[in-house]
């Protein structure tokens, strides 16, 4: 009976919109827009912008992203062009497509990306490293390993490896990496899903949390002293970020880099509870034109031998 | 290898791939660079450039392997319009009247990649008539084997791997 009473305290809408209040935020109810990234690998990305508009599909460019546009207007859907078919851009939520456009420096690194499956994020850091290096994928769901490779061929990816592995086995992989993309599982938004405060509650979150740091912990082992590693999720609950952020740098030997990027500043007071400072530099984006997000760059401090 | 190059032939085209580069998963086959080779250590489900599978000893290409044969001087190749591009993408054969370009040595029972007027690789498909000798514009010219529509029929039917 204690049970199912502290479950429906710490779940549904008004428990999370308390919760968000205390953080700063006001709920507003949102709901993402549907974005493209331009593969600029395979075109030009006027070329694709004609093209596109051409056949009647209005695009906005998204202010904060590079080669990122948002839909107006599209009579038909963009999943189904002939441009898409050949891989010249991929359908990828605006602030889904911050994380890759972090890193300094790609090109002819080795690279590992921790929670590959379905790909968006993969094919963006292939098409970032122009397919030069190498690039290793992740990822233990095998429908969702498909749906990856489909997404590899059809980019015309050529510098990808993926293995089938949990991101906590990464270092029997025997490889040191320049940069580690860790967009974590999390317990996501309700913005991106309509259900989300039916379905979710404070245990999932701690779960969630949980298995983020043993992640963490194991993209710190695999990557190279002075490497960047760049931590996502599209939770808003500060135990998947700022939290997580914080005993990663008190923990692993892990600095946070200022980024220049959409979002606000990282949180250094969560519920009462003072964070590192150094905290301020990972972004926090509540929903509005994207979904909600949190992304911070953290790189790997030289070991003392 | 053989089945990959007897393709490749089938288009009029020859391609050299460095066999040692090339690797074989579950009949799957994919053409690695140097440093994917060394990093390959041990079981993988995807890498490099895909280039195909091979079921009941029948190869079936990748898309990626027919942009790369398509690359490639001398190759048949038929180019078609945008209406035919949209018809041949979601599966349809190509008439005479979609057709833009077609190459001189391209006979009846021999493979053609699809191109639009970019030069992008759609497909391929078989030629069943000469162009040069039929008159009716409605009349099919290339039948289709394999077009990037496959993609969208992939993420439909329940992720099928590629």
């Amino acid at each position: 009976m204690k049970k199912s009473t502290n479950y429906l305290l710490m779940s549904g809408k008004e428990f999370f919109e308390k919760r968000y209040e205390k953080l700063g935020w006001k709920y507003k109810d949102a709901s993402t827009r549907q974005a493209i990234r331009i593969n600029v690998a395979n075109t030009e990305p006027k070329d694709i912008i004609k093209r596109l508009e051409s056949r009647g599909i209005e695009l906005e460019a998204i202010p904060f992203l590079e080669n990122g546009f948002w839909i107006c207007k599209s009579k038909f859907s963009v999943g189904a062009t002939p441009e898409y078919l050949s891989g010249l851009y991929s359908i990828q939520e605006a602030a889904a497509q911050i994380p890759v456009s972090l890193f300094t420096e790609v090109k002819h690194r080795t690279m590992l990306d921790a929670c590959a499956a379905p790909g968006g994020k993969t094919v963006q850091l292939a098409d970032q490293m122009r397919n030069t290096g190498a690039l290793v994928a992740l990822d233990v769901e095998k429908r969702r390993l498909n749906a990856l490779a489909n997404h590899l061929e059809r980019c015309r990816v050529q510098n990808t490896v993926v293995y089938t592995m949990d991101a906590r086995r990464a270092s029997e992989l025997n490889v040191k990496f320049d940069g580690v993309l860790l967009d974590v599982p999390c317990s996501g938004n309700f913005a991106a899903d309509k259900n989300w405060f039916r379905r979710r509650t404070i245990d999932d979150v701690k779960r969630n949390a949980k298995l983020q740091k043993e992640m963490l912990a194991e993209a710190t082992k695999v990557l190279k002293d002075s490497g960047e590693l760049v931590y996502s999720t599209c939770s808003l609950e500060p135990e998947e970020d700022e939290l997580n952020i914080n005993w990663a740098v008190r923990t692993l030997g892990l600095v946070t880099e200022p980024i220049d990027c959409h979002g606000e500043k990282g949180l250094i007071n969560v519920f009462g509870e003072e964070q590192d400072i150094s905290i301020e530099n990972c972004r926090r984006i509540w929903p509005s034109k994207t979904q909600g997000f949190f992304v911070c760059k953290l790189r790997k401090r030289v070991s003392r031998r | 290898m053989k089945l990959i190059n007897d393709f490749v032939h089938r288009f009029n085209a020859s391609m050299s791939i460095d066999e040692s580069m090339v690797i074989e998963k579950r009949s799957r086959y994919f053409l690695l660079n140097a440093g994917l080779k060394r990093l390959i250590s041990r079981d993988f489900f995807y890498a490099g450039i895909y280039l195909g599978k091979v079921k009941n000893r029948v190869f079936f290409p990748s898309f990626p392997l027919l942009n790369m044969i398509a690359e490639k001087e001398g190759v048949n190749k038929t180019v078609v319009n945008e209406k035919a591009e949209w018809l041949f993408v979601c599966g349809r054969d190509l008439f005479k009247q979609g057709i833009v370009k077609m190459g001189v040595s391209a006979r009846r029972g021999a493979y053609t990649l699809v191109l639009n007027e970019r030069g992008e690789c759609l497909g391929f498909g078989k030629i069943v008539a000469n162009i040069a000798q039929t008159k009716d514009e409605k009349a099919v010219i290339v039948k289709s084997i394999s077009d990037i529509g496959d993609f969208l029929r992939r993420e439909r039917n329940a992720r099928t791997p590629p």
